[in-house]
């Protein structure tokens, strides 16, 4: 269903036909007032026609040309964009941020492992317990003086730690 | 009856050029621009009554066909598919000049228009001294009655009464129904007819 002002722009353009046409025109109250208003609009649209039509464009191949240069331009402007480089990998891979996680945790469970057996040993170094079991005293070379041999953990040198004496004792040098 | 505003022949020789733009041939478009400029022009021109703008905006609207053109799979001719862009273009920056203006384009208040005498409006023909004064009043009256109309409206009386496109055509340039476009007409008509009925009357 067609609404008035639909009707009324169909029967200006003259797109109404038959029945249609006979149906409108019925329905106007007054039908030569109206024609009179179709004329009007009829007037109305060649004077839109004549006047507005006779805008032209100055320098039309210049219009052209300026458009190449902005296609051209853009065109350049777009075509990293067309062709996007790939993304750069990540060296992190999930598989491997896995592993170096899993490694990482196995190297600081071995560490802490190692470090609190080594604490509890005996609750003080082997080179301190040594030392003090080596500890002795000579009365014979001063009342003062303590001489405290012991070896390495490895055994390949023997410290003696002299404390109170001038200069050692020569029965000390074999040792 | 209406006559076809794109006959059959323009339209298969625009349909090769069309698909050569698509393959990225700015020659084939360049063709198309020829063929479409000073009409493009003149219905923007007619819409914005300023000369700089109108050149502006047929640019704009030529750049974005070029860039969109892949998409244009030939359900309607070129002509058609075109003015749309024109007109989004050209209406979207009427309203955005609506807003940031005074608004006075679309007011009632809205006074004749300053028109250069030496301006192309004026035909070139041999038109006598006040011939040529009268053509620029009448122009000048038209313009004002236009900037009085909304950017939808402009849009469906310039295409029909200069284009003389179909309902059916208007409408998918602007996106619309048919409806809506024969509505538009009705009131557009009826401005115009209130506004410029002295000078028709007398022309």
């Amino acid at each position: 269903m067609k609404t008035f002002e639909e009707n009324w722009t169909a029967w200006i353009d003259g797109q109404l036909t038959g029945k249609e046409l006979a149906e409108f025109e019925a329905s106007l109250p007054d039908l030569s007032a109206a024609r009179l208003e179709k004329q009007e609009a009829r007037q109305l649209g060649s004077l839109l026609r004549q006047e507005l039509s006779t805008q032209g464009m100055t320098n039309e191949e210049f219009f052209s040309h300026q458009l190449r240069e902005e296609i051209a331009r853009d065109s350049r402007a777009t075509t990293p964009q067309s062709t996007p480089a790939p993304a750069r990998e990540s060296w992190w891979s999930i598989g491997r941020v896995v592993w170096t996680g899993a490694a990482s945790l196995a190297v600081l469970a071995l560490t802490t492992f190692f470090m609190m057996r080594d604490d509890n040993a005996g609750g003080q170094s082997a080179y301190l317990t040594q030392i003090i079991n080596a500890r002795i005293t000579d009365p014979a070379a001063s009342p003062d003086a303590t001489i405290t041999p012991f070896e390495s953990k490895d055994g390949k040198a023997t410290v003696l730690w002299v404390d109170g004496l001038q200069s050692l004792p020569s029965e000390y040098a074999a040792k | 009856m209406h006559k076809e505003a794109t006959p059959p022949e323009v339209e298969v020789s625009e349909l090769d050029l069309v698909k050569r733009c698509q393959d990225g041939d700015t020659e084939a478009f360049d063709q198309l621009v020829v063929r479409y400029r000073t009409r493009v022009f003149g219905m923007i021109y007619n819409m914005v009554h300023s000369e700089q703008d109108a050149w502006d905006l047929a640019q704009d609207s030529f750049l974005k066909a070029w860039k969109s053109i892949g998409r244009f799979r030939g359900q309607s001719s070129f002509y058609t598919w075109i003015y749309r862009i024109v007109m989004n273009v050209t209406i979207d920056w009427l309203r955005k000049k609506h807003v940031k203006g005074s608004g006075a384009e679309f007011d009632d208040a809205v006074q004749l228009k300053e028109i250069d005498p030496a301006s192309r409006t004026v035909p070139h023909a041999d038109a006598l001294p006040h011939e040529r004064m009268q053509h620029v009043e009448i122009r000048g009256r038209i313009d004002a009655a236009i900037a009085q109309l909304s950017p939808e409206h402009r849009a469906v009386i310039l295409m029909k009464e200069m284009e003389d496109m179909q309902y059916h055509e208007i409408a998918e340039a602007l996106g619309c129904s048919i409806g809506t476009v024969m509505s538009r007409l009705f009131y557009a008509r009826k401005k115009l007819q209130n506004l410029l009925r002295d000078v028709y009357e007398n022309v």
